[in-house]
């Protein structure tokens, strides 16, 4: 019996193959046809801005020390009005893997991933990007979310008119 | 000595430690936001709670709170304990802000350490959150009151520790404020420590605003540079540029915190105006063609005039290694003419200062510990601040703190205090010699008396002397009075302030050896002919300007090798730049002979931030690091020398060679450092007679070091610029009105260096016929040079 | 004198010919199998060089001569130089014995279509497959890496051990054809392959020469995820290209032993006999070349147990078998 599905098991496949042979393959033949990537892919990242217009990134750091690689660097600067910003922010994609890390250590979703995955060039320089080149205008996923709303240095609106604070303590108050 | 049991483990404690103290000794970290060493226990914040299950108290308690005591069983993770804790920071966290991304403090957070270690992540608490209005704290701190967790140990550290009064707790219950009456800048010159003791991120560095995280900084335990106690730090660099400093442990000399000359005077390692490529008659050359073509010239003046025609120089800033080889070098070359110093008085005073019974020199830690300490010429803020905190630590243990001298003194502490001129420092010196005797000759040998009967008496009595009042008589002559006043279960233990962090170094490496003045002289004969000066600055530390500006101007040859744009770096022929204390390894021996290595932090380098074109770094690739070019002095030492760059075998060599240095190549950095034993030799002993004659229209000059401003490296870190006083010259009411002059007013000082426009301040608390002004570098004052016999001066309206 | 010398002309051009044939058939061989392979698995194979891509090989050669040649700093200088060359001549020399067309006639001379007719060309094949062997052990020796002696060795041994089967599957062959000509053994298959007439002998044999030419299932000695890439590891440039040539080269001869012993040679209705021979040496690569895309590589113990214990005494018997029929039949 077992010899039986021995030879069978030994015959069968190559039938298979022979009729794969004869089918239509499935490779997309990349330069003339392009994939269109899930809404989720992990290509290329960018820097986007909040709902009020303003960079998002407060140069915090986290998405450099999440980077597997190190290829994020930066330099935080802070404007007048006490705003933490980014004064330059480099990705060298030539360094990339695309794992996404910084991304979710990004506290303030400044830092996404798009869907771009041609990138590919012999000019090493072309991939070591600025933040002019990351940064969009735009808010990208969650265009609802403002890091200086929520938080509590008062930039985005004076301290204690955020939601879900208080108005600032009169430290001279001895009431109860 | 209690022995209990903490999470199965016994350990035996001294009486009066407290549970958490006796858990770190067993290595169990009970997590704490309150309680410090240095500042002890409050209670305040509830996190260090364990569980006591047998022993006189039972439950859950604060471990801080608790002293050991025998048969105590102790668990410091029971779920119910884990649990406190979780609420505990739970509480904490309703009022906290959404900030940790823009916060300085992240990454180095107790309070983000502990809220993820109790496992909160997910706010519950839905009502609003507490905000405050910030303060403007001045140049070095920025406020930012949302993040407070009410752990007082910022006014403990300010008021209690540091003696500060303008910084408090304000407010009531749920809406403490921790800051000052009102906007400005943090009068104590020990401000800086609410960096480190503030567990969050209200109290932050403002000088390392946004500038990096702490896991992107380069670290490594380091040594203060900017006075002779030489503290321990850790300095902070990132993309070539220096960033901070933060104070590090260390018992025996600064403890936990350093003052905010040593903290905030870094910026000099970053200065864009220092020299970072070698240059030969100021034009930029190779380390080759440079130290080639100093060689030859070096070798051809050796040939023509003898070795005797060169002279050598180091600093009190150069680490021991340095002026090792320079002595090593001069030998060599064949030439006597070393000396270590350019300050020939600072230079004696500090020989024999080093010359003492070094069993008896105190430590910072011995001035905590003193209940006597008196100070003769001595200004700590100004001359070595740390000294001051330790002295009211003293104090605050109920020492007796007494100082006699001439200017006004200001301590974070109350003192008794003896306006004494500097003439009459013999008279009390030589009352102070002679403990428990009658006949004094004068009142003032009186005071000397009676203030060593005062030092017999006490348990643990200190005497302090400044070496720049007291000159190398003054020094010698404390020395003996030290002896006279000790007894052997008790000695009279002696600290002197010197000139720079390896004062002591020098003065040890001298013995015998010419005093700058010799060299001077040879230079002014034409004896000399080339002067190598390694981290010295002859011009701008030598008394009188005018005379080291003609006898350097008449040298064949003038090598300097510097880390800092000195006046003698601008006079060289040939230049080379080396590196800062934070760039090298090395050692430094502070002023109580304690020998302390540091390691290198950061590599040299022109800062990213300055190299970079336009708005982000440069968008090339290159071996080479723009002005990586400076090298340690004991480097290039090694290499004119063609020995190899071996800091080890160096080491083995010093302690070889000199049997004083013993232990000095098993030394770490982060360790205590390692006190020399055996004194310098200094037979000589020296007449006493500090006086001076001033005419009667007369002042008395007096030029002293001032907090900032008046060491070479700190007075060059730009946030401190704005500290830096303008020049002015301070007199007694009796001399104001005397000449006619008025507070505040400009006046013309006539000195023997010429005649300085100053403001006038008037200070009551001084001895009168003096005329006291701060050696302020960069400004009028930058000539006169503390630590010189008295001059005399005219003072006049202008 | 006239005769010498036209004879030797004859050989110079058919070993022209077959030399260009087949060197250039084992360079398709690889992009044939690559495109297969592909098709196999619903890919495309090469298709950017040239049209279908059918200027890989050319590519692929320039590629090649174009990389460093690397030698290992410790591997055996002359040993390593040598051993590719070793693999690849031997396949090469076995050309010489294959008749691979009716012979020719030609202005009233008959021009057999071998480069050389050898009466013990059978023997000779044999003795080449043998010495094959030497440049994939010694090539795994010299590289002074573990990955390609272990490579070799598993070559060495294996190769060993399926000739012998092969050796047993040939015997009824030689005993039906009464000689070891490959002429002679051709020229018997007239009416009846051997293929019908041994299928037992016909089955061993092609068994045996999947194992001789080290092709999956039988790949032990370059198993990719064990030995990374076997006996030719540390190869690299063209020195790894003469490896795998010499591959393709033996997968041609095998193919053309196989034809030659088994599937009747040249014989063939309507075309000419040059034409059967192709079409029946590239039908055997074909089958290679499936079985490549369709079965898993064996384990080492099994690969060694089905060699000893189950093709030897099955040629063995077979041989018994072949005798006493030929016996009985006299
Ligand atoms: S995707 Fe991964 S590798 Fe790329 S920048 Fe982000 S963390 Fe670094
Ligand atoms: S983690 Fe986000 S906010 Fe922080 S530096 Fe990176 S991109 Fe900017
Ligand atoms: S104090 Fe600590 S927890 Fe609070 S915002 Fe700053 S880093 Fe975050
Ligand atoms: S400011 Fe800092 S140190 Fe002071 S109570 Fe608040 S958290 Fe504690
Ligand atoms: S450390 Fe004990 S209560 Fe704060």
């Amino acid at each position: 019996m077992s010899l039986w599905r021995d030879i069978r098991g030994t015959i069968l496949p190559f039938w298979v193959t022979l009729r794969y042979l004869f089918r239509r393959p499935v490779t997309v033949c990349y330069p003339e046809r392009k994939q269109i990537p899930a809404p989720r892919y992990r290509g290329r990242l960018i820097l986007t801005r909040d709902p009020d217009g303003e960079e998002r990134c407060v140069a915090c750091h986290l998405c450099s020390a999440a980077c597997p690689v190190d290829c994020i660097s930066m330099q935080a600067a802070e404007r007048e009005d006490g705003r933490r910003y980014a004064a330059w922010f480099r990705i060298n994609f030539s360094r990339c893997i695309f794992c996404g890390l910084c991304t979710e250590a990004c506290p303030t979703l400044a830092l996404q991933m798009t869907a771009e995955y041609e990138l590919a060039t012999r000019e090493l320089l072309q991939v070591v990007c600025e933040k002019e080149e990351l940064l969009i205008d735009g808010c990208g996923k969650n265009d609802q979310y403002n890091f200086y709303r929520l938080a509590g240095i008062g930039v985005a609106a004076p301290r204690g008119s955020n939601p879900g604070e208080s108005p600032p303590v009169d430290i001279r108050s001895n009431l109860p | 000595m209690p022995t209990l049991i903490i999470d199965n483990q016994t350990v035996t404690v001294p009486e009066g430690t407290n549970v958490l103290e006796a858990a770190k000794r067993l290595g169990i970290e009970i997590p704490h936001f309150c309680y410090h060493e240095a500042l002890g226990s409050v209670g305040a914040c509830r996190l260090c709670a364990v569980e006591f299950r047998e022993g006189p108290v039972k439950g859950i308690q604060m471990s801080c709170m608790t002293p050991a005591k025998d048969g105590m069983v102790v668990d410091t993770g029971s779920a119910e304990v884990l649990a406190y804790r979780a609420q505990v920071i739970e509480w904490l966290m309703t009022n906290h802000p959404h900030d940790c991304p823009v916060c300085d403090e992240g990454g180095e957070c107790q309070l983000q350490d502990m809220t993820v270690a109790g496992g909160h992540g997910i706010r519950r608490y839905t009502g609003p959150k507490r905000t405050y209005q910030n303060q403007n704290l001045g140049p070095f701190i920025v406020h930012e009151m949302n993040r407070c967790i009410q752990c007082y140990r910022c006014v403990r550290t300010y008021q209690d520790y540091c003696g500060g009064t303008d910084f408090g707790v304000l407010g009531s219950r749920q809406r403490l404020y921790f800051g000052r009456f009102s906007d400005g800048p943090l009068e104590s010159p020990f401000a800086g420590n609410l960096v480190d003791v503030c567990p969050t991120g209200v109290l932050t560095d403002k000088t390392y605003r946004f500038k990096s995280r702490v896991w992107d900084l380069q670290e490594a335990p380091s040594i203060c540079p900017h006075c002779s106690l030489g503290c321990a730090v850790t300095p902070g660099a990132r993309y070539r540029q220096l960033q901070r400093r933060r104070a590090r442990l260390n018992n025996q000399t600064n403890g936990h915190f350093i003052c905010d000359r040593g903290r905030f005077g870094y910026g000099y390692a970053n200065h864009p105006d220092r020299p970072r490529y070698p240059l030969v008659g100021h034009r930029r050359v190779t380390w080759q063609e440079a130290l080639a073509a100093m060689q030859s010239k070096l070798q051809e003046l050796g040939e023509l005039f003898g070795s005797g025609s060169i002279g050598l120089l180091t600093s009190s800033r150069a680490t021991l290694e340095t002026q090792f080889l320079t002595k090593r070098w001069a030998a060599a070359l064949g030439s006597d003419q070393l000396c270590f110093e350019a300050h020939p008085r600072r230079d004696f005073a500090s020989r024999v200062a080093a010359s003492q019974q070094l069993d008896r020199s105190a430590s910072l830690e011995d001035v905590r510990n003193c209940d006597l300490a008196v100070l003769i010429g001595a200004d700590p803020l100004s001359e070595a601040p740390m000294l001051a905190l330790a002295l009211r630590q003293a104090a605050r243990r109920g020492a007796r703190i007494v100082i006699v001298d001439p200017r006004p003194v200001v301590l974070p502490v109350a003192f008794e205090r003896h306006a004494v001129s500097v003439d009459k420092f013999s008279q009390l010196l030589r009352g102070l010699g002679r403990p428990q005797q009658g006949d004094f000759s004068s009142s003032m040998e009186e005071l000397g008396g009676s203030l060593a009967n005062a030092l017999l008496a006490a348990q643990r009595p200190l005497l302090i002397g400044g070496t720049d009042l007291l000159g190398p008589q003054g020094t010698q002559a404390l020395q003996h009075a030290a002896k006279a006043c000790s007894q052997p279960e008790k000695p009279c233990r002696t600290m002197f302030m010197l000139t720079g962090p390896n004062s002591f170094g020098g003065a040890l490496l001298s013995a015998n050896g010419p005093g700058f003045d010799s060299l001077m002289e040879g230079m002014e004969q034409g004896r000399i002919k080339a002067l190598l000066c390694f981290e010295a600055d002859p011009l701008a530390d030598y008394p009188d300007r005018k005379r080291s500006r003609a006898a350097l101007a008449r040298l064949d040859m003038l090598a300097v090798f510097d880390c800092a744009a000195t006046a003698t770096v601008q006079e060289s022929d040939f230049f080379f730049p080396t590196t800062t204390v934070e760039e090298s390894v090395g050692t430094l021996i502070n002023n109580e002979g304690r020998m302390q290595t540091f390691e290198q932090v950061f590599s040299a380098g022109t800062p990213l931030a300055e190299s970079a074109s336009g708005s982000h770094p440069p968008r090339f690739f290159t071996r080479d690091i723009p002005g990586s070019e400076p090298q340690s002095a004991w480097g290039i030492l090694s290499a004119l020398m063609g020995r190899s760059a071996d800091l080890d075998a160096l080491r083995r060599e010093i302690e070889k060679n000199d049997h004083r240095f013993a232990g000095l190549s098993q030394l770490k950095a982060n360790g205590e450092g390692r006190r020399i034993a055996i004194p310098s030799q200094h037979p000589e002993s020296l007449p006493l007679n500090i006086a001076s004659s001033i005419g009667s229209d007369q002042l008395q000059l007096l030029v002293t070091e001032t907090l900032y401003g008046s060491e070479l490296l700190s007075s060059l870190s730009p946030c401190l610029q704005e500290l830096i006083p303008a020049p002015f010259v301070t007199v007694h009411p009796q001399d104001a009105t005397r000449f006619k002059l008025e507070e505040g007013k400009k006046v013309l000082l006539g000195t023997p260096m010429g005649d300085l426009t100053l403001t006038l301040r008037i200070e009551g608390d001084m001895v009168p016929g003096v005329a006291i002004v701060p050696r302020l570098r960069g400004t009028v004052l930058e000539p006169l040079v503390p630590g010189t016999e008295s001059l005399p001066c005219r003072i006049e309206k202008v | 004198m006239n005769d010498v010398l036209l004879t030797f002309i004859l050989i110079v051009i058919k070993l022209g010919l077959v030399l260009g044939t087949v060197l250039s058939l084992a360079a398709y061989m690889v992009l044939a199998e690559r495109k297969i392979l592909g098709r196999m698995q619903m890919r495309h194979g090469p298709n950017r060089v040239g049209p279908f891509g059918l200027l890989q090989p050319l590519a692929d050669l320039i590629k090649l001569l174009c990389k460093e040649d690397l030698i290992p700093e410790r591997a055996d200088r002359w040993v390593f130089m040598l051993a590719p060359a070793i693999s690849t001549i031997t396949a090469l020399l076995a050309f010489a014995v294959i008749p691979f067309a009716a012979p020719l006639h030609l202005f009233g001379r008959t021009i057999p279509m071998v480069i050389c007719d050898l009466n013990v060309g059978l023997l000779y094949l044999l003795a080449l497959s043998s010495l094959a062997v030497y440049g994939v052990a010694l090539g795994g020796w010299a590289s002074q890496s573990k990955y390609s002696l272990l490579g070799g060795l598993r070559a060495m041994a294996q190769m060993i051990s399926y000739e012998l089967a092969m050796g047993l599957a040939i015997v009824p062959v030689v005993m039906s054809s009464q000689s070891f000509s490959l002429t002679a053994i051709i020229a018997a298959q007239q009416t009846l392959p051997n293929a019908i007439r041994h299928p037992l002998a016909f089955l061993i044999f092609v068994i045996a020469i999947m194992a001789e030419s080290k092709r999956t299932p039988f790949d032990m000695p370059e198993a990719e995820n064990e030995l990374v890439a076997g006996f030719h590891t540390e190869y690299s440039g063209m020195r790894f290209g003469m490896f795998f040539v010499g591959e393709y080269l033996n997968l041609i001869v095998l193919g053309a032993m196989l034809t030659v012993l088994f599937l009747g040679g040249w014989h063939g209705p309507l075309l000419p006999s040059v034409c059967w021979f192709l079409i029946k040496v590239l039908g055997v690569a074909f089958f290679f070349i499936w079985v490549r895309g369709t079965m898993p590589r064996l384990r080492y113990d099994q690969l060694m147990a089905f060699g000893w214990k189950i093709l030897v005494p099955l040629g063995l018997l077979n041989i018994l078998v072949t005798a006493a029929w030929l016996l009985w039949r006299g």
